[in-house]
C-alpha cells in the first residue's frame, strides 16, 4: 500500500467499482475547470468520456492519474480513500491506472520490444534476458490477438502499429484502468475497429477502461457507459444502450449558441485570397476556397486533418507540390513568410510560447518584430521612440493589461499574450489574417475580446481565415465553414445548413 | 505620470536589469580595485595601457563569436581562421608584393568566404553549428599548412607594425580600434532590424519565421560577422610580430568562448550585449597579468581560465530564462499552460 492511501469507507469487494470520484472539484487561479462531478468505473466496464474542448474531459483524466489535484471530493480507487493531496502520478501507476494518449510516448528509435519492456528489464547474472523478453511480448501479443513486428524501431511502424505498442506497455504493467485519450484521433476506420477488439479483450480481463473521445460513433460502438460534461459540469451520466447520437449531441452541446457572438458582417468587396487546388505532400490535397473582403471563413476537422499545414502553407512556411494562391486576384508564388508579410498576409498561429512569441523579448519588441522596417531613421537606423509608441497605440486599442512595455511578455496571461501576437499583424496593417486556434487555453473573458476584434477586422475591409477545433465558435464567428477530413475539403457550411448537427457530421467523414 | 508616460518610459526595474546585464562589469572594478591595492606594479599607467591593448584584438574576435552565439550557434573554426588570414596576408605581401591595403582587402574576402560556407552548412545543410565548423576548423588549418608549409613568413613593412603597436597619444591604438569597432557593433545590435533580429533568431527562432524575419540570411550573416572580425583581429595580431603565422590563433579559441559568455552572453542564444564582451575581454586579461605579476607559473593560467568558464556556464545553465515581473504583478499562470 501506498502512502497516499488507506483503508476505509467506498464499496468493496467482487464488484467493487475500480475507480470512485465523489463531487469533484477542480479550481485553477479564476477558473473553475470542474464543478462537483461524480464518475464511477466498474470492472470489465468501458467508459466514454465526451463533451466539447475545454468541457473538461482532460482535466477529469488529470485527475484520476494524479497529474491535477482537485480542490474539493473524494477519489476511490478500488474501494481505497486517496489521500487528495498527496496523490501524484507515480502513485496513481502503483494503483495500476494507466494513461495513453495520442501522443506517442515511445522511444522512436527503439525497437517494439524496448520500448514495452523499458523499465521492466528481466536480467540475468546482470544482464538482459532477451530471449525471455521476446516469449512474454509474444505472448502479449498473442493476449492481444495482434501481429505486430517488435523487432524494428517503432518509428519505421504504422501509426496504427504504434498504439497497439503503446497498448501493450500499458498492459503488462498490469495496470487495472486504463485511459485512453484521443487515442483513435488519428486512426483510420479499420485500425479504430481492431483498437475496439483489444478494449473488448481487456474488458473481459476485469479491466476498466475510460474512453475519451470526440467521435461519438465510438461511444456506441465501444463503451458501456457515458459521462457528458459541459463547461466543467457533469451533464449526464449513464448507459449507453439507453440513448441515442442525436440525444447524445444535444447534451453535449447543452445549451443553445449564447449570444457571446458579435453579430456577422454581411458586407462584403471583392476577393482577397482564393486558393485553387492547393495540395502537399501528405498534409492535404486539392485544396480551393476564397475569401472576400469583409469575410471570415472557417476550417474545421479533427486533429490531422491538414487544417494547421494549410494556413501554413498560405503563409509560406509549407511546401507546396500543387496549386495556386491569389492574393487580390493576381497569382502569386508564396516561397516564404517575408513574402507573405508583405503581401499583406499575418498569421497567429496555435503555439503561442514556442511559435508566437519570443520569450527573451518585452511586449515592445515583440510587437514590433515584423515591422521594424517602418520605422527607421535615416534609413538604416531603429526609432525606439516611435516604435514604443506605435506599440503603446495598438496594445491600448487591443485592452492589453500590462504594466509597461518593456516587460517580459513571458508573465502575461494566455489571453494576453494572444493580442500581442494580434498586435503584431494589426501594426502591419495586414489585410489577410490566418488565425490556427487562437483561443486554445485562454479564458472566456479573452476570447470574447479577440471575437470583437475579428469583427472589427471585417468591418475594415479585411479578411480572416479561421481554424478553430470549437464548433460553437466557428458557427458564432464564421460566413463559411469548410470541413476538412484527412487532407481534403469534405464540405462547405453555409446559411441555413450552418448547424452543429451537420458540421459534426461532415467532421466524421460520414455524409 | 500619465499612462503613456509610465507604459511607454523605462522605469521600475531598470537597477534590477542593469544588474543582471552589467554583473560582470562590477566584478571587473572589483578585481581592478583589489589588484590595485595589493599590487604596485598593476597600478603603473604602463600596466593599465598593457592590459587594454593585450586585450583588444582578442576582445574583437571575440565580438565576431558573439555573433555565432548570439544566434544560438557556435563557430569553432575561428583559430585556423586566424592562421589563415595571418598566414595569407604576409604571403600576399611578402612573396607577392601587394600593397598593404590590397593585401588587407583579400584576406578580408577570404574570411567572409570562410562565414558564408560556415553559415551554409549550418544554415542551409542544416548541420550543427559545433560539427559544420569544426570541419571547416581543419580544411582551413589543412590548406593554412598547405600554402606555408607550416613556416612563418616574416618581413612585413615596419609601418603595418602601428596597427599591432602604435600609440595616439598615450593610448595604444589597438585599444582605440576595439572601442570603435564595438561602438559601431552596438549601433548595430541595438539600433538596426538586422542586429534586433540576431537576437530574435537566437531567442525564439520559428516564432521569428512566422514574424517573417529572413532568419536564413541572418543566421548565415552571424557566421560571416564572426569571420570577418576574426580576421580584423588576427590582422592585428599579424601586425604586432610583423610576421604571419599559421600557428598564431591556436590557443585562442578557448578564450574568445570564454570572453563572450563571461560578457553575460547566453549559450542559448537570444541574450548578450557587445560591451559585455569588451568587459569579459578585460577581465580575463586583468586575471592574467595579476597571475604573471605574482609571478605564479603561467601553465596556472589554464586552470584558472577553465574554473571561470566551468563558473560562468554553471550560472549560466541554471538561471532560469525569465526575467524579472513588473512591480505589483504576479504572474498570471492559465492552467492549460501549467
Amino acid at each position: 500500500m501506498t502512502s497516499g492511501t488507506r483503508v476505509d469507507g467506498g464499496v468493496r469487494g467482487e464488484n467493487a467499482p475500480l475507480i470512485q470520484l465523489k463531487n469533484c472539484r477542480m479550481e485553477f487561479p479564476g477558473v473553475v475547470a470542474l464543478d462537483d462531478v461524480s464518475f464511477t468505473l466498474l470492472p470489465g466496464e468501458c467508459h466514454g468520456l465526451v463533451g466539447e474542448n475545454g468541457a473538461g474531459k482532460s482535466t477529469l483524466s488529470k485527475c484520476i492519474i494524479g497529474e491535477n489535484h482537485m480542490t474539493e471530493g473524494e477519489l476511490y480507487v478500488e474501494g481505497k480513500k486517496i489521500r487528495i493531496h498527496s496523490y501524484s502520478v507515480k502513485d496513481s501507476q502503483r494503483l495500476g491506472i494507466q494513461a495513453v494518449h495520442q501522443e506517442f510516448q515511445l522511444m522512436n528509435d527503439m525497437t517494439g520490444l524496448e520500448n514495452i519492456f523499458i523499465g521492466h528489464y528481466q536480467t540475468r547474472y546482470g544482464m538482459i534476458n532477451w530471449r525471455a523478453l521476446g516469449r512474454k511480448a509474444a505472448e502479449l501479443m498473442d493476449f492481444l490477438q495482434c501481429e505486430v513486428n517488435l523487432n524494428v524501431p517503432v518509428k519505421y511502424l504504422r501509426t496504427a502499429e504504434k498504439q497497439i505498442v503503446q497498448l501493450a506497455k500499458a498492459v503488462l504493467s498490469e495496470s487495472k484502468v486504463l485511459i485512453l485519450d484521443e487515442l483513435t484521433a488519428v486512426l483510420q476506420e479499420k485500425d479504430i475497429l481492431n483498437i475496439y477488439r483489444i478494449i473488448g479483450i481487456l474488458k473481459k480481463r476485469g479491466m476498466g477502461v475510460i474512453y475519451i473521445s470526440h467521435r461519438l460513433n465510438e461511444i456506441f460502438e465501444c463503451c458501456d457507459s457515458y459521462t457528458v460534461l459541459c463547461d466543467g459540469r457533469q451533464m449526464n451520466s449513464g448507459r449507453v444502450t439507453d440513448i441515442d447520437k442525436p440525444k447524445l449531441i444535444k447534451m453535449i452541446i447543452g445549451r443553445e449558441l449564447t449570444q457571446a457572438f458579435p453579430p456577422i458582417n454581411e458586407v462584403f468587396g471583392d476577393t482577397m485570397l482564393e486558393v485553387r487546388g492547393l495540395s502537399a505532400q501528405k498534409a492535404f490535397r486539392d485544396i480551393s476556397f476564397s475569401v472576400r473582403s469583409g469575410e471570415v471563413i472557417g476550417l474545421a476537422g479533427l486533429l490531422g486533418a491538414g487544417k494547421t499545414e494549410l494556413v501554413h502553407a498560405i503563409f509560406g512556411n509549407h511546401r507546396t507540390v500543387a496549386g495556386t494562391i491569389h492574393i487580390k486576384g493576381k497569382e502569386t508564388r508564396i516561397k516564404n513568410p517575408q513574402q507573405a508579410k508583405k503581401l499583406g498576409i499575418g498569421l497567429i498561429p496555435d503555439e503561442r510560447r514556442t511559435l508566437g512569441l519570443n520569450m527573451l523579448f518585452d511586449i515592445k519588441d515583440n510587437t514590433v518584430l515584423p515591422s521594424m522596417e517602418k520605422f527607421r531613421k535615416f534609413k538604416f537606423f531603429q526609432d525606439h521612440a516611435a516604435e514604443a509608441k506605435a506599440a503603446f497605440e495598438i496594445n491600448e486599442r487591443l485592452e492589453l493589461s500590462y504594466y509597461s512595455l518593456w516587460q517580459n511578455v513571458k508573465n502575461l496571461s494566455g489571453g494576453n499574450q494572444q493580442k500581442i501576437i494580434i498586435a503584431k499583424w494589426m501594426l502591419r496593417n495586414s489585410e489577410i489574417i490566418l488565425l490556427d486556434e487562437h483561443t486554445r487555453g485562454i479564458d472566456v473573458g479573452a476570447k470574447f475580446e479577440i471575437y470583437k476584434l475579428i469583427n472589427e477586422f471585417t468591418k475594415q475591409g479585411k479578411c480572416v481565415v479561421l481554424v478553430s477545433p470549437e464548433l460553437e465558435e466557428l458557427m458564432g464567428l464564421c460566413n463559411r465553414i469548410y470541413i476538412m477530413f484527412e487532407g481534403s475539403i469534405m464540405d462547405v457550411v453555409e446559411g441555413e445548413r450552418r448547424t452543429q448537427e451537420v458540421i459534426i457530421h461532415s467532421l466524421l467523414g460520414v455524409s | 505620470m500619465s499612462d503613456i508616460d509610465r507604459k511607454t518610459k523605462r522605469s521600475g526595474g531598470v537597477w534590477k536589469v542593469f544588474l543582471r546585464d552589467w554583473i560582470i562589469l562590477i566584478l571587473l572594478l572589483v578585481l581592478v580595485l583589489l589588484c590595485s591595492v595589493f599590487l604596485e606594479k598593476f597600478r603603473t599607467t604602463n600596466n593599465i595601457m598593457n592590459i587594454l591593448r593585450q586585450a583588444s584584438f582578442t576582445a574583437i574576435i571575440a565580438m565576431g563569436e558573439f555573433f555565432a552565439i548570439l544566434t544560438g550557434q557556435m563557430d569553432m573554426s575561428v583559430s585556423s581562421v586566424i592562421g589563415m588570414v595571418s598566414i595569407f596576408f604576409a604571403g600576399f605581401v611578402v612573396k607577392l608584393g601587394l600593397p598593404v591595403w590590397v593585401a588587407i582587402v583579400l584576406v578580408l574576402a577570404m574570411a567572409v568566404v570562410i562565414g558564408l560556407i560556415n553559415g551554409l552548412l549550418v544554415v542551409y545543410g542544416k548541420m550543427p553549428s559545433f560539427i559544420a565548423t569544426l570541419v571547416v576548423m581543419n580544411v582551413v588549418r589543412g590548406v593554412n599548412y598547405l600554402y606555408s608549409r607550416g613556416l612563418p613568413i616574416s618581413g612585413l613593412p615596419e609601418g603595418f607594425n602601428f596597427l599591432g603597436s602604435g600609440y595616439v597619444g598615450i593610448v595604444p591604438f589597438p585599444v582605440i580600434l576595439m572601442f570603435f569597432v564595438a561602438l559601431v557593433l552596438y549601433v548595430v545590435t541595438a539600433h538596426t532590424s538586422p542586429g534586433r533580429s540576431f537576437y530574435a533568431v537566437g531567442g525564439n527562432l520559428e516564432a521569428s519565421k512566422l514574424s517573417g524575419i529572413n532568419v536564413n540570411y541572418i543566421g548565415v550573416l552571424a557566421f560571416v560577422f564572426s569571420a570577418v572580425l576574426t580576421g580584423v583581429g588576427a590582422l592585428g595580431l599579424t601586425a604586432k610580430t610583423l610576421a604571419g603565422n599559421v600557428t598564431l590563433g591556436d590557443d585562442l579559441l578557448f578564450d574568445v568562448m570564454t570572453i563572450v559568455v563571461l560578457g553575460g552572453t547566453s549559450l542559448m542564444g537570444g541574450r548578450g550585449r557587445i560591451f559585455g564582451v569588451v568587459i569579459g575581454a578585460l577581465f580575463l586579461q586583468v586575471i592574467g597579468n595579476a597571475m604573471v605579476l605574482l609571478s605564479i607559473n603561467t601553465y596556472w593560467q589554464w586552470v584558472v581560465k577553465g574554473a571561470i568558464l566551468i563558473i560562468v556556464v554553471l550560472i549560466d545553465s541554471n538561471t532560469k530564462r525569465d526575467v524579472i515581473t513588473a512591480k505589483g504583478k504576479t504572474p498570471h499562470k492559465h492552467p492549460e499552460e501549467g
